[in-house]
């Protein structure tokens, strides 16, 4: 090919213009076959939504241990935040909450399970992370989580101010990860801190009088106070905001748009009776309904 | 087809950065087992001495709390301990010492039986020529019982320290800074669990080593010849 000679748009020779014209018959005329095999493959408009609608069923990964995100009732049914925002996509599919079929998983099999089919979406506490953006895609969040101080309701200390006061008197558990001591420094620079090796124990900590305050997600603390509100109080402070969101196996920007939709209706419009409900549920938490005229998400903040 | 490769790069010096932890907890470890081993040894005397006493009630009550602190974890006995007795008003003892009255009660039953063996094994013609002598019960039991026992029970009482030691691994559970707690203080902080863990084992099997060593000689130098 004769690069030596100059570029290689100079050294095209006529031979090569015509080898170049044979290729692009060619390719004029099997790309239309090449394509029509793929869509046979694939049909139209058949992306992971058709297969769900043609299925009549959604099918989600989600766990059965984490209160007040997804666990089971007396009964051994799924409930939690998680689960009703599943519902909430199937309602939308097939105006039928229950189509949904769960996969109960692990929190390490979230991904694998999408990204081999097995499920068409995982709805299970998942924090959003640049790591984990590069396996799947993420749909809009449905909820900040953070970190927050449980306490007795009986306890001393009023709240978070009252525990700031108490300086290095102050013990707080917490389950034993990557700095967790610097970590409930940052809201209580001279507590003591015991690092537990269960989030139960981490609690039993605080039930026994062993600490304080007990620094768990922000959501337990909130489901614990709805739940046994004569025991628990919140401190009332929050610090290391992260987000969940729902995961799909990447390059199907049909469906993750649809589940986008779905989400961002139940937190900003015709679903956001249910958000709202679910959340006052599972956090006790009444949320504002959001103001009709300009859409509330491009709303100024003063 | 080629076969699947790991290669796992070891770095050594992330344990080596936070070795003080590693030793400070085998000592904690050590203190910790030796002061079960010696308040478990009062509980084990007290009871070897109830079990083979005349008083049938001392001999229940005793083969009860025998036999209840056999079949349970001592895992639960920590729990139970550091966070069952502040819900009925005992709350003075904090993580180390709950953890050291578990520990203590566990191995106090284990050395019943231990004691209760020992003192089953002496010769009666020993206790018989105490009495002929003149010695009283209580000076038969101090010159005659107790040194020929703590001779026979010696190996008994050397496997059961190594035992108490080994078992201090659980105090991590309750967030007591041994030897364990220390490395997955390490594992947690730097993700090196080979490493971690390597060295770890290699101090409990030294350590466990040379205590029997040590043992195994004091057995030598007390040896009951019979």
């Amino acid at each position: 090919m004769g690069f030596e000679h100059g570029t290689p748009t100079e050294s095209i020779s006529r031979r090569d213009l015509v080898r170049l014209s044979v290729g692009a018959v060619a390719a004029s005329t099997l790309l239309p076959s090449l394509l029509s095999q793929k869509a046979f493959a694939q049909p139209a408009g058949q992306g992971k939504l058709q297969e769900v609608l043609n299925r009549k069923m959604l099918i989600v990964g989600t766990g059965s241990t984490n209160p007040p995100w997804h666990f089971e009732d007396e009964q051994g049914n799924l409930i939690g935040m998680d689960i009703d925002l599943a519902r909430l996509v199937a309602k939308g599919l097939f105006e039928d909450p229950t189509k949904v079929q769960f996969v109960r998983e692990a929190p390490d099999a979230r991904i694998p399970n999408l990204v081999t089919n097995k499920i068409d979406v995982v709805f299970q506490f998942m924090t959003v992370t640049a790591l984990r953006a590069q396996q799947v895609e993420f749909t809009i969040p449905y909820y900040r989580e953070g970190v927050a101080l449980l306490m007795l309701k009986a306890s001393r200390y009023k709240d978070y101010n009252d525990l700031m006061s108490g300086g290095n008197r102050i013990r707080v558990s917490v389950l034993q990860n990557v700095g967790a001591e610097d970590f409930v420094h940052v809201a209580l620079p001279r507590s003591q801190v015991l690092q537990l090796d269960s989030q139960a124990t981490v609690i039993q900590a605080l039930d026994s009088n062993r600490v304080d305050a007990a620094a768990v997600d922000q959501s337990t603390v909130r489901w614990l106070v709805v739940r046994f509100p004569d025991k628990y109080k919140d401190s009332g402070f929050g610090w290391y905001p992260q987000t969940y969101a729902a995961a799909v196996k990447p390059g199907d920007p049909v469906w993750l748009n649809y589940l986008n939709t779905v989400l961002h209706e139940a937190m900003t419009a015709v679903e956001f009776a249910s958000y709202r409900d679910s959340f006052k549920k599972w956090f006790g938490i009444t949320l504002k309904e959001p103001s009709v005229g300009f859409p509330v998400e491009y709303a100024y903040r003063f | 087809m080629t076969a699947l490769q790991v290669r796992y790069y070891f770095h050594w010096d992330v344990v080596w950065r936070h070795i003080h932890r590693l030793y400070g907890g085998l000592f904690l470890g050590l203190e910790l087992a030796v002061v079960a081993l010696f308040i478990g040894s009062l509980i084990g005397l007290g009871g070897a001495f109830a079990r083979t006493s005349r008083s049938r009630v001392l001999r229940a009550v005793f083969a009860a709390y025998v036999e209840f602190i056999r079949n349970v974890p001592l895992l639960l006995l920590i729990y139970f301990a550091y966070f069952g007795l502040p819900k009925v008003g005992i709350s003075f003892l904090n993580n180390v010492s709950s953890f050291v009255m578990a520990l203590a009660i566990y191995s106090g039953a284990f050395l019943t039986e231990v004691f209760r063996a020992g003192i089953g094994s002496i010769p009666t013609g020993y206790i018989e020529a105490g009495k002929a002598i003149g010695l009283t019960r209580l000076q038969n039991v101090r010159h005659v019982v107790l040194p020929v026992m703590f001779r026979i029970v010696l190996p008994s009482l050397s496997n059961t320290f190594i035992s108490l030691f080994k078992d201090t691994a659980l105090a991590s559970a309750i967030a007591v800074p041994e030897l364990t707690y220390g490395a997955v203080w390490i594992n947690v902080n730097t993700f090196r669990v080979v490493e971690t863990w390597t060295v770890v084992a290699a101090m409990y099997l030294v350590t466990g080593y040379a205590i029997a060593l040590g043992l195994r000689r004091v057995e030598r130098r007390y040896a009951v010849i019979r």
